[in-house]
């Protein structure tokens, strides 16, 4: 029974691992073909259905409605901003900090005020938890406001895509006012950038924004995080086989197709060490003088480089063009993926069944054996862990963290999105995200066309998202995927009695 | 005046009453006796209408208020006192008193919160007390009274023995009794506690299992000895 | 101490419509058992309508009663089209059907008026009185928003304690089944509930819009310190929503003025997880009502 048990929970383990390399496999081929704006919608759409995993975990399966989750996201993308822009090495380990180390660092953040919440939230009935977490969505961000130093206060913090090897960089936005603001506090009087090493600040300032602003800063797999680098980490996912090195750069496979593969990979990347020597700097100084100014002001958001040191390193170079937008999204794409893997292993497993019990019925589930409160601070464990890191993607995607970009807003689009899809199921939560992203802009095409004002093409995607959540829990609880589920089962039993 | 023809109700799967039909007439106490789980506090609560039967009819006064809501048929005359104490713990005694009969005018109910004090002093002397302060049997002396706000022409009690001390028991049945015969109230009267309910009925109905299984006079069927060792148990 | 009595008093208007708004939300609490979460986008878009009116008569009082009638009917409507329909299924579906119409009446706000935050002045003077040499946190328009809430609240109070109607409402929320057995519409006490509550809310949009500014979302923090308020007075008691509004006014402007006023929400947060945490059931509640 048991062996039977252990080989049926492996092979389960193999389908959903082959299921995510599947839609990884595709979505990253997706990413490659299509233009930056899609890239950036399929950023964006990876990301809300990361965040909303952990909602169809938290509403699905174990019957909470929580607006925490906004919040969270502003915890790991907070977490994600802080600990790159100001970390050169990792606590106690003393290795080089890159941006694997700030999501594993956001997610940390995401578990431990999950439990923290969840705590709480174990205790309360239905309306009070979601008016707690209301709170939550609507105080956590404000804290950001406290450490105006620190956490860049109301303006928030800008991560300037070329970082200093290992990290982003904090872009000034310390302005004048802001400055004479903390310095009233007394909370961190010098903005951030000033504490990087003394040498990347004179250097910066003498060479002005045409050296820094390089486009091999920008462009350069030398700066940036890579792909690899996310997959790879065995401390933050379980199965590293599923995006080791080797399925990267093997020839057969996806090599002729991935573009990030020879643009991001381990080799290129400048350790720490680098970065702090003066060889290091200059060097990399240099190659930026060499090449043409990246220019973001007027130039959008595609570079195209000139010279590829990249070619020296790997033969395999294929291709020498960077699209930002690809990159953001083959990061939303990867962390989408090993979380959906993640949520697909713990909801089909024993984990998923104690959820569902404890939904059904709490007291049955306490009577045999399951603590309630475990399961739903459990619950709220996960879907705060994969929130957060949704809140690193995001940081990333929009290259900023601040409190106007996790409103309640974006809590309730989680919410929306979940909703809407189907809160019972990982497709539902996709579905949502694609619905979140795709509804303002099919709006957008419709006001074009029909000349709206701009404030009701703004905002008709929410009035019609609120209409439709209400509609929605009136006549299929289940969303679109609960619904469609009921349709065929119905059309199943129909022609099986007729 | 109430009649009840074949009703059955269910719960889901749980056949509750199964084709029960009885008569309460004017004037007196008619006692429907049977163990825990016979179905008694359903048949009571259909008539009011807190539950919808499955089939059957219930004639008041031979119209037909099958299905009713509990609001409109207490409005025709029909007032239950639900099982355990249905008093409002949250409002004064006088409170709850005039809770019952809204639709009535001010004179009417101005007599009935009259002759309500007069049948129950103590619920004069604590009018203005929250129904929390209320001992056990006070508190079935309010339900009671908050139902004869109604000014019903029927009564319909559901164990209002419930955790009482005999002698209050007595006393509350015995005033209803003498009620039902000084005003013509029709009374039906539901209890586990055969003996007593008996002792002030005319008529006795035994339900087990969501049907009648015997009925007739109430001294009848308190002398039937097989009948009290096979449903009643005593 | 000076200071002391500066933030206090310069809390007093803002706790007293912050109790409003935790009225508003016992109301329906009490009628439905449903947290009314809409409650607050509601208000935001009666005091639009109000802005409207006003900007069309010129007469703050006009939009005033106007703004109040537009609550009621939302109010009733909000009840009919979405909880009462969806009411017999889970709670968890009531909860995100009013997260729902919050959504939706926010983006109509946005989409009539604009989103960008509208002035809506006081109808008297904003600023202090002065009194024995110095002036005082406290203005003529305060003065005149703790004199519409104490009305309110009193006319509140004699209808539920001196009326039919009340005592029915109350007996309804406190047992419909009885209340029904009595001969009460409880279902018609459930819809005035929503219809009291959307004008009680009315009225705490309009007296707070000067004291902000209007926005779709601008008041959304004040429903955060009304659910606390509320869920600390019991979220069933009328009497604690009133003072614990008022006492989560009172400590928010004072932490407000001993710190910044960025920490309001936090402050809410805090006390509403301390209670939550040691006095779950609310310090005027008569339930236990609120453990899994
Ligand atoms: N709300 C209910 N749901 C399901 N079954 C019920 C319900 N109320 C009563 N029953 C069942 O109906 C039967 C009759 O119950 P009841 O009328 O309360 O009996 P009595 O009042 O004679 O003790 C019992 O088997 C009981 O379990
Ligand atoms: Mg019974």
């Amino acid at each position: 029974m048991d062996s039977i048990l252990q080989r049926f929970s492996g092979a389960r383990l193999g389908v959903n691992a082959a299921t995510a390399l599947v839609i990884w496999g595709l979505l990253t081929w997706l990413n490659q073909v299509i233009d930056p704006l899609m890239s950036y919608y399929l950023a964006t759409t990876a990301m809300y259905a990361t965040a909303m995993f952990g909602m169809t975990i938290l509403l699905g399966l174990s019957g909470q409605v929580s607006l925490g989750n906004g919040a969270l996201m502003a915890i790991g993308g907070y977490i994600f901003a802080v600990t790159s822009m100001n970390w050169q090495t990792v606590p106690l380990l003393g290795t080089p900090w890159n941006a694997v180390w700030s999501m594993v660092f956001a997610g940390v953040g995401g578990v431990v005020f999950g439990a923290a919440i969840g705590g709480i939230a174990a205790r309360l009935r239905g309306p009070y938890l979601a008016g707690l977490t209301l709170g939550i969505a609507v105080g956590v961000p404000a804290i950001a406001n406290r450490f105006p130093g620190l956490l860049g206060g109301e303006n928030g913090l800008m991560l300037q895509v070329p970082y200093p090897e290992g990290g982003y960089a904090s872009q000034d936005v310390g302005s004048e006012e802001e400055t004479e603001e903390s310095s009233e506090i007394g909370v961190g009087d010098e903005p951030v950038y000033e504490e990087l090493p003394d040498e990347f600040a004179d250097q910066g300032e003498q060479s002005g924004v045409d050296d820094m602003l390089t486009e091999d800063d920008f462009l350069s797999e030398d700066d940036m995080l890579t792909e690899d680098d996310f997959l790879s980490e065995d401390d933050m996912l379980t199965e590293d086989d599923f995006l080791s090195d080797e399925d990267f750069s093997t020839d057969e496979g996806f090599d002729t197709e991935l573009v990030e593969e020879d643009l991001l990979t381990d080799d290129d990347f400048l350790s720490e060490e680098d970065f702090t020597t003066d060889e290091g700097f200059e060097a990399s100084v240099d190659a930026g003088a060499e090449t043409q100014n990246g220019g973001d002001a007027g130039g959008g958001n595609e570079f195209v480089g000139g010279t590829d040191p990249a070619a020296e390193l790997d033969p395999a170079g294929l291709d020498s063009e960077f699209v930002i937008e690809q990159w953001q999204a083959s990061v939303a794409i990867a962390v989408a993926c090993v979380v959906g893997f993640v949520a697909l292993n713990l909801v089909r497993g024993r984990q998923g069944r104690v959820w569902e019990a404890v939904r059904d019925d709490p007291i049955a589930a306490a009577v045999s054996g399951i603590s309630p409160a475990g399961s739903k601070i459990s619950a709220f464990v996960v879907s705060s862990l994969f929130a957060a890191l949704a809140g690193a993607v995001f940081a990333q995607i929009l290259s900023y963290v601040g409190p106007g970009a996790f409103t309640l807003g974006l809590s309730l689009s989680l919410l929306v999105g979940v909703v809407l899809g189907g809160r019972n199921s990982f497709i539902g939560a996709i579905i949502g995200a694609v619905i979140l992203v795709w509804l303002p802009e099919f709006v957008l095409g419709l006001s074009a066309d029909r000349g709206w004002q701009d404030q009701i093409t703004n905002n008709a995607p929410n009035f019609i998202y609120g209409l439709l959540v209400v509609l929605v829990v009136l006549v299929a609880p289940g969303g679109i995927v609960g619904g469609i589920q009921g349709l065929v089962g119905r059309f199943r039993s129909d022609s099986r009695t007729g | 005046m109430l009649r009840i023809e074949g009703l059955s109700v269910s719960y889901g799967a749980v056949e509750a009453l199964k084709d029960v039909s009885l008569e309460v007439p004017p004037g007196r106490v008619t006692a429907v006796i049977g163990a825990n789980g016979a179905g008694k506090s359903t048949l009571m609560r259909t008539l009011a209408g807190l539950e919808k039967p499955k089939s059957g009819r219930v004639l008041f006064n031979e119209e037909d208020i099958t299905g009713g809501k509990p609001e409109d048929i207490v409005r025709k005359g029909i007032a239950l006192v639900p099982e355990g104490r249905s008093t409002i713990p949250d409002l004064t005694v006088e409170e709850n008193l005039k809770l019952g009969g809204m639709w009535r005018t001010h004179a009417q109910r101005g007599t009935s919160l009259t002759r309500v004090y007069s049948l129950f002093p103590v619920l004069g002397e604590r009018r203005h007390l929250g129904a929390d302060t209320l001992s056990g049997g006070e508190r079935q002396q309010l339900a009671i009274g908050r139902a004869l706000m109604t000014g019903p022409q029927a009564l319909l009690l559901d164990e209002p023995s419930l955790g009482l001390a005999p002698l209050i028991v007595t006393q509350i049945l015995e005033l209803v009794s003498q009620m039902a015969k000084d005003s013509g109230l029709a009374v039906l009267l539901v209890e586990q506690n055969a003996a007593t309910a008996l002792r002030v009925a005319k008529t006795g109905i035994v339900l087990n299992l969501g049907q009648i299984v015997k009925s007739g006079p109430a001294h009848d069927i308190a002398q039937d000895e097989e009948l009290r060792h096979a449903y009643l148990g005593y | 101490m000076i200071d002391f009595i500066d933030y206090l008093l310069g809390g007093v208007s803002s706790g007293a419509i912050i109790a409003l708004m935790a009225l508003a939300l016992v109301l329906v609490w009490r009628s439905t058992r449903v947290v009314n979460f809409a409650q607050i986008g509601q208000a935001m878009f009666t005091t639009y309508v109000a802005l409207t009116i006003r900007e069309l008569t010129g007469s703050w009082f006009l939009a005033l009663i106007v703004a109040m009638a537009a609550g009621l009917v939302l109010g009733v409507l909000v009840h009919f089209l979405v909880i009462r329909p969806v009411k017999r299924l889970d709670t968890s579906g009531a909860i995100i059907a009013t997260f729902g119409v919050l959504i939706a009446l926010e983006a109509l706000a946005a989409m009539v008026w604009g989103g960008d935050p509208e002035a809506f002045p006081p109808p008297i003077e904003n600023a202090g009185y002065e009194l024995f040499g110095r002036i005082w946190p406290f203005s003529p328009y305060d003065l005149l928003v703790l004199v519409s809430v104490v009305i309110l609240v009193l006319a509140l109070s004699v209808v539920f304690t001196r009326t039919n109607v009340g005592l029915a409402m109350r007996a309804s929320a406190f047992n419909p089944e009885v209340a029904r057995l009595s001969g009460v519409r409880v279902n018609r006490m459930l819809v005035l509930g929503w219809a009291i509550a959307g004008l009680v809310g009315a009225v705490a949009g309009v007296l707070v819009a000067p004291l902000s500014t209007l926005s779709p979302t601008s008041f959304d923090i004040f429903l955060v310190f009304a659910f606390t308020a509320a869920v600390i007075g019991g979220l069933d008691s009328l009497v604690g929503a009133v003072a614990f509004g008022i006492g989560t006014g009172l400590v928010i402007a004072l932490v407000s003025g001993y710190s910044d006023s960025s920490n309001a929400p936090l402050v809410a947060l805090a006390l509403l997880i301390l209670n939550l945490l040691f006095k779950p059931e609310g310090v005027f509640s008569h339930h236990k009502a609120r453990a899994v």
